[in-house]
């Protein structure tokens, strides 16, 4: 049979391949050529050899939004993960309306960053005038804690589903045996709840580093970048070298910065490879 | 072997029949979106030029405000000549962003502006010569063109002045004139005078200065030229690469007076945009509004009359007040895309032209525009222009556009956060003027 | 103690409702809003309720479908996300059906970069993946789907894969015996067998297609085309006004659709995300 299939290659694999090649192989390609020049188009590139890296990682912009993507990604991990499982820990003890609370705690999921980050810029500018304090605009801390607020808004649905199938799918058995070996409530959390759902957990904690590392709508329109890059994240911090800057060094700068976190970005995914493996062999 | 070419066949089929698709729907569905933009007539006419080899004119437009005008001149033009005119405007604040991504395509502007020598350092590559051509024989003098050496690489299409815009019936019943503003001790006591009894007279000094993206330029740029200005002419240059901030104490001075008695708390100024400001002085909240003749139609549109209106001088307690205009110079340079197709720059050229000198054309730039630095221009009703006019013709000195000198937009994004900062409380007056003075040498360090 | 544990599971409910209203409440705030006058929404004026005075009826409503593009956007929007989740969906499964079946260099060659693909942040293509899609005039939203294929295969080929390696070999090569070829056996007796996967990509695609915003920004035609994002992204700052009440109506009429489509699919798209998120 597989020779049979082999035959078919171009129907198959061909349509697909040759958008990947346009979509994603070529660019990916060419960016990282395009990083060890200098060039506005790509038609009049010079090549510059590691110019471009050394501005990049002495650029002081760069590394703040380093450590700021750093500091926002640790925080909503936690903040995320910890949420999201009470919140699952509650709703599969059979509260009543468990099913709505779900649905309502699932739906922000749903909508896109930019809207979601107007959405809360309007309500947090708001509130803080109430309180009579600085808007997002002017403090980035405010904007750091405002986009953790957006971001536990959207996600702490999705990862509770996560959370909630974990749970669920808990041999009703184990539950049974410890009670009436009689361990406190605690200690079936500790000892039975948590140990039986840490694949979802390395799942969920591994989604949200991703996710936040990656930020960038929301980044955009909630804060975007204000006051004076402060707020600025990494994915931000490499449009606006790429486009608000004009002159014919920045695209090359920009590129460089891209290719330094994509790098940071594969080996986030590595570890995460290396976790799930040795999970894997556990079990 | 038989089914294996079979396969290679239906496959190669389907890859060009995908991209055929692709390809033949990149053609034939512009006509129906074209049609949606302003520029074209209609689809079919869209086609006809391109097939016959003629030009096409893709304009990306800096001034958002002129936007429906620009539109609507574009498609008479088309109408009447069937060359396509496509207008773009970027959004306030975001033009070298939307130039620089979209100049690189095969499409790019073949009309694009830059707003000074500075913006022109980062474009001159794509400026198109045009010494010598039909526009720049135009122009009422060469001192409106932008040269790089010998080379005509911009053309100067407006002249602007922009200072306080009073609103004068509410400053009568403040029980002030026009004339009792003289120099900025006068403006600070009316100003304040008016705050003090806010409550009673039911409106403020000063609209709010608002720092939201849509507004912050008239502060981090405009209002920011003053001190240049002042410096530039103590020291007798019209450049520098090292800006000593030696009048940035008025700066202040006015930033101040503009935050402290303005409709809103100094804290809230960061989220207040261009329309609130506009919207507060139409709706007579506020004495002055700092802004430009380019406001004049919106204005006058939201019902305002010329008897309310004037414009005054931005005094700051610096240089010679007594003898100190308005804000008058341009910012607005045209360049031709050189990289486009001849009949392409050959058609941007010919709609210039056609701008600057059909009767059409120079009553729109006359009216929404403003004064044009050609020879065919008409005569403007612009209220703040004919201030400036009486200014000038008074004996007085307008102050010159310096902040085409200023480094970089990231300068202006650096001094305008800082201000911001300054106004709600988060920062100091130090810290802006770190980011005006230091922040000029570090981005000319980067040219 | 029984006593006991039912206080606090009602304590938990009125908790968590509270937590509902909160999570709700941003979006009932944008409603409310949009049904105020321009001038009535600013930052200390938001959470009023309108009054007789600042009630605008459904003009921004108005005022955002027609002067503000709305229609049009959303139409785009729509195009884009359909055409290109049904040629991820066709495409990509195909795609799957041959690296998981196959054994050779081309299929782990492939399976190798769609996972890489995975992982590329868009920042690092962002600039040469629009002068390509530009130089091929891929940029228009009837075949930007092209671009959203290449980009967008890595996941749904990961998630193709993962469902298909479970699928018996039995019943494909019972279907080959009797005398089926290759495309006859994948859409006759795998695509069936496929249909929750499907969902589920179809679900996760969408989410992605219907929300992106910066992919459509770098690679459409500005001079013709905008999307939902986009256009929201323009009322920020754009033209030096920003026009809050039409703003506010746009955003509730691109997010009432999604709500209703989640409430009436809600099954599926929960289940989706989750087959998706537990695969990947």
């Amino acid at each position: 049979m597989e020779r049979a299939i082999k035959k078919y290659w171009p129907v198959f694999v061909l349509p697909t391949l040759a958008a990947f090649c346009i979509g994603f192989l070529y660019p990916f390609c060419q960016g990282l050529y395009l990083s060890f020049c200098k060039f506005t188009t790509i038609k009049k590139a010079s090549f510059v050899g590691f110019k471009n890296y050394i501005y990049a990682l002495t650029d002081g912009a760069f590394w703040h939004s380093f450590g700021f993507t750093t500091a926002f990604t640790i925080c909503s991990t936690l903040l995320i993960n910890v949420l999201a499982f009470s919140i699952a820990l509650a709703l599969t003890s059979k509260i009543k309306g468990s099913n709505i609370f779900r649905t309502v705690f699932f739906m922000p999921n749903l909508i896109g960053g930019i809207v979601l980050g107007y959405i809360w810029q309007i309500l947090l500018n708001c509130v803080l005038s109430l309180l009579e304090q600085p808007l997002l605009a002017l403090d980035a801390t405010l904007g750091f804690w405002g986009l953790i607020i957006l971001l536990c808004w959207q996600q702490i649905g999705y990862m509770m589903i996560i959370y909630i199938a974990g749970l669920q799918s808990i041999p009703k058995d184990y539950l049974e045996a410890a009670k009436i070996d009689g361990a406190t409530n605690l200690q079936i959390l500790f000892r039975v709840k948590i140990p039986n759902v840490m694949p979802s957990i390395t799942i969920c904690t591994f989604l949200t580093i991703t996710n936040g590392f990656k930020l960038f709508d929301q980044n955009l329109a909630l804060t975007g970048g204000e006051p004076a890059h402060a707020s600025e994240m990494m994915a931000l911090n490499i449009y606006n070298t790429f486009y608000s800057r004009t002159g014919p060094q920045w695209k090359g700068y920009g590129q460089a910065k891209s290719v330094i976190f994509c790098l940071m970005v594969i080996m986030i995914s590595l570890v995460q490879l290396k976790a799930t493996k040795s999970r894997e062999v556990q079990q | 072997m038989k089914k294996k070419i079979l396969s290679a066949v239906l496959s190669v089929a389907m890859v060009s029949a995908l991209l055929v698709g692709c390809g033949s729907s990149a053609t034939t569905e512009t006509a129906a979106p074209a049609a949606d933009s302003a520029a074209t007539a209609d689809g079919a006419e869209a086609a006809a030029p391109a097939a016959t080899g003629e030009g096409q004119v893709y304009y990306l437009n800096f001034k958002p405000e002129a936007d429906e005008a620009w539109q609507a001149i574009a498609k008479s033009y088309t109408d009447q000549t069937g060359v396509p005119v496509t207008v773009v405007t970027a959004a306030s604040g975001t033009y070298e962003e939307t130039l620089s991504a979209e100049i690189i395509k095969d499409e790019a502007p073949t009309l694009f502006q830059v707003n000074g020598p500075v913006g022109l350092a980062n474009w001159t590559d794509y400026c198109y010569d045009l010494k010598g051509s039909s526009l720049y024989n135009e122009l009422t003098s060469d001192s409106f063109a932008l040269y790089d050496g010998d080379e005509v690489k911009g053309i100067a299409y407006v002249i602007e002045s922009y200072g306080i815009i009073t609103n004068v019936e509410l400053l009568s019943q403040a029980g002030y004139t026009v004339d009792d503003i003289k120099s900025f001790d006068d403006l600070k006591k009316v100003a304040e005078d008016i705050t003090a009894r806010s409550s009673e007279l039911g409106f403020a000094a000063f609209t709010s200065a608002g720092m939201d993206g849509s507004s912050d330029w008239r502060f981090k740029t405009h209002l920011a030229n003053l001190p240049i200005y002042f410096e530039y002419q103590a020291d007798g240059i019209d450049t520098t690469d090292t800006i000593k901030g030696s009048f940035l104490d008025n700066y202040k001075n006015v930033w101040d007076l503009y935050i402290n008695n303005a409709t809103c708390a100094p804290a809230d100024l960061a989220s207040k945009t261009g329309d609130d400001a506009e919207n507060e002085f139409a709706d007579g909240q506020a004495v002055f509004y700092q802004n430009g003749s380019w406001e004049y139609a919106n204005l006058t549109g939201k019902g305002m009359t010329d008897d309310q209106l004037a414009m005054i001088p931005i005094y700051t307690g610096a240089g010679d007040e007594a003898n100190q205009g308005l804000c008058t110079g341009t910012e607005n340079y045209w360049c031709v895309n050189a990289e486009a197709s001849e009949e392409d720059i050959q058609a941007t050229i010919d709609f210039l032209t056609w701008m600057v000198t059909s009767e059409e054309g120079t009553k729109m730039l006359a009216d929404t525009i403003g004064v044009i630095p050609f020879k065919n221009a008409q005569d403007t009703t612009n209220l703040f222009v004919l201030n400036d006019r009486d200014y000038t013709a008074a004996g007085k000195t307008p102050v010159s556009w310096n902040f085409t000198t200023m480094p970089s937009e990231e300068w202006k994004n650096g001094v305008g956060s800082a201000l911001t900062a300054y106004a709600a409380g988060t920062g100091s007056w130090d810290d802006v003027v770190a980011a005006f003075v230091d922040g000029w040498a570090s981005e000319y360090a980067l040219k | 103690m029984k006593e006991k544990k039912s206080i606090s599971k009602t304590l938990l409910t009125i908790l968590f409702t509270a937590l509902a209203l909160f999570w709700v409440y941003p979006v009932v705030m944008i409603l409310i809003n949009s049904f105020k006058l321009d001038k009535f929404i600013s930052t200390n004026t938001v959470f009023k309720l309108p009054g007789a005075e600042s009630f605008a009826g459904f003009s921004n409503y108005v005022e955002a479908l027609t002067s503000q593009g709305f229609a049009r956007a959303f139409g785009y929007s729509l195009v884009i996300t359909v055409t290109s989740v049904v040629l991820i969906l066709i495409c990509t499964s195909m795609c799957a059906w041959y690296i998981t079946r196959v054994n050779n260099l081309l299929s782990k060659v492939c399976y190798g970069l769609f996972v890489f693909s995975m992982v590329v942040p868009f920042q690092m293509l962002m600039f040469t993946l629009s002068s390509t899609a530009d130089r091929l005039n891929l940029d228009t939203p009837f075949n930007i789907c092209v671009i959203y294929l290449g980009f967008g295969a890595g996941l749904a080929v990961f998630m193709f894969t993962g469902f298909m390696k479970s699928i018996p070999l039995e019943i494909e090569e019972a279907a080959m015996i009797d005398g089926c070829n290759p495309i006859q056996t994948f859409v006759l007796v795998i695509l069936p067998i496929l249909k929750p996967t499907f969902i589920s990509v179809c679900i996760l695609e969408t989410m992605w297609l219907w929300n992106d915003y910066l992919l459509p920004y770098l690679v459409l035609d500005r001079k013709k085309y905008t999307t939902i994002p986009i256009l929201i992204q323009y009322f920020k700052g754009s033209y030096g006004h920003v026009a809050m009440g039409p703003m506010m109506a746009c955003i509730m009429m691109t997010v009432l659709p999604i709500i209703i489509i989640y409430i009436c699919l809600q099954k599926y798209i929960i289940d989706g995300v989750l087959a998706g998120a537990v695969k990947g």
